[in-house]
């Protein structure tokens, strides 16, 4: 296709120039000629014209297709990198802000009015026969919970343990197991 | 390729001024008409420089190419006619 195009641009200056310079004017049969050659240059010129203006259309829709597609992959590497980013922000803050994160879970199933009976003595001094991880589970829910609150250690000890502050022994092995569960020790 | 189909156009539109003189080189009575055209030509050139503005909109081009349009022209016919006339 270049090829034609280049062939027929340079036939028509050939034949424009040429005919125009080598033949003679005052001789009919080279006037007649020289006719001929022009017309024929305009046809060549014309086509080629023609020619270059398709390929210059098709190199349009070409480029128009490759900054679509390149656009297309832009935005689908934008949403992706979005996506993963709004990810590892849940992640960090599941991470950063686990109290957070529980009183929101607990949150969705916990009602306010409802309040958990204590823990009885009979329990605490039992904890093989509970289950042990089952209810350690449980009361350190329930004292992130309270602490999520705001409840000081003393209220929540009453809550859980149902044991009042002061300087017993049930007391105090409340307060050590209150330790062990939020890991103090 | 769009100069090229650009070039290509110009250079068909200066040979068909060198066409327009040998028409004109051929008897006086078409050396006449080539000379009513070339005067209506140059009139239709002047008028379209006047109402630019009017006539841009009415082909639904820039004004900007509606001028590059009129001096490409002038310019095919000064290199058309020359040629022809200095060979």
């Amino acid at each position: 296709m270049h090829l034609k195009l280049f062939v027929l641009s340079a036939s028509s200056v050939v034949l424009w120039l040429a005919s125009l310079t080598a033949l003679d004017k005052t001789l009919d049969i080279h006037k007649a000629l020289q006719g001929v050659s022009l017309t024929a240059a305009i046809a060549c010129a014309v086509a080629a014209g023609n020619i270059a203006r398709e390929q210059a259309e098709q190199n349009e829709i070409e480029e128009i297709k490759t900054r679509a597609i390149t656009a297309d992959v832009v935005d689908e590497i934008a949403t992706s990198a979005y996506i993963s980013q709004q990810q590892r922000q849940q992640e960090a803050e599941q991470i950063l802000n686990p109290c957070e994160h529980l009183e929101r879970s607990l949150a969705l199933t916990y009602d306010e009015g409802e309040r958990s009976e204590p823990i009885t003595q009979n329990q605490l001094a039992e904890p093989e026969q509970n289950g042990s991880e089952n209810g350690e589970s449980e009361r350190t829910e329930r004292i992130h919970q309270l602490q999520a609150k705001g409840w000081g250690k003393a209220k929540i000890i009453l809550e859980v343990w149902g044991i009042s502050k002061g300087g017993s022994p049930k007391y105090k092995a409340a307060e050590a197991e209150y330790k062990h569960l939020l890991g103090e020790e | 390729m769009r100069a090229m189909y650009l070039a290509n156009y110009f250079v068909a539109g200066c040979i068909a001024f060198s066409l327009l003189g040998w028409v004109a080189s051929l008897h006086p009575i078409t050396f006449r008409a080539v000379l009513c055209l070339l005067v209506a030509i140059a009139i239709a050139w002047g008028l379209s420089w006047l109402l630019d503005f009017s006539l841009s909109q009415l082909l639904n081009i820039s004004v900007a190419d509606l001028q590059a349009l009129l001096i490409g022209g002038l310019a095919m016919l000064l290199i058309g006619l020359g040629v022809f006339l200095c060979t």
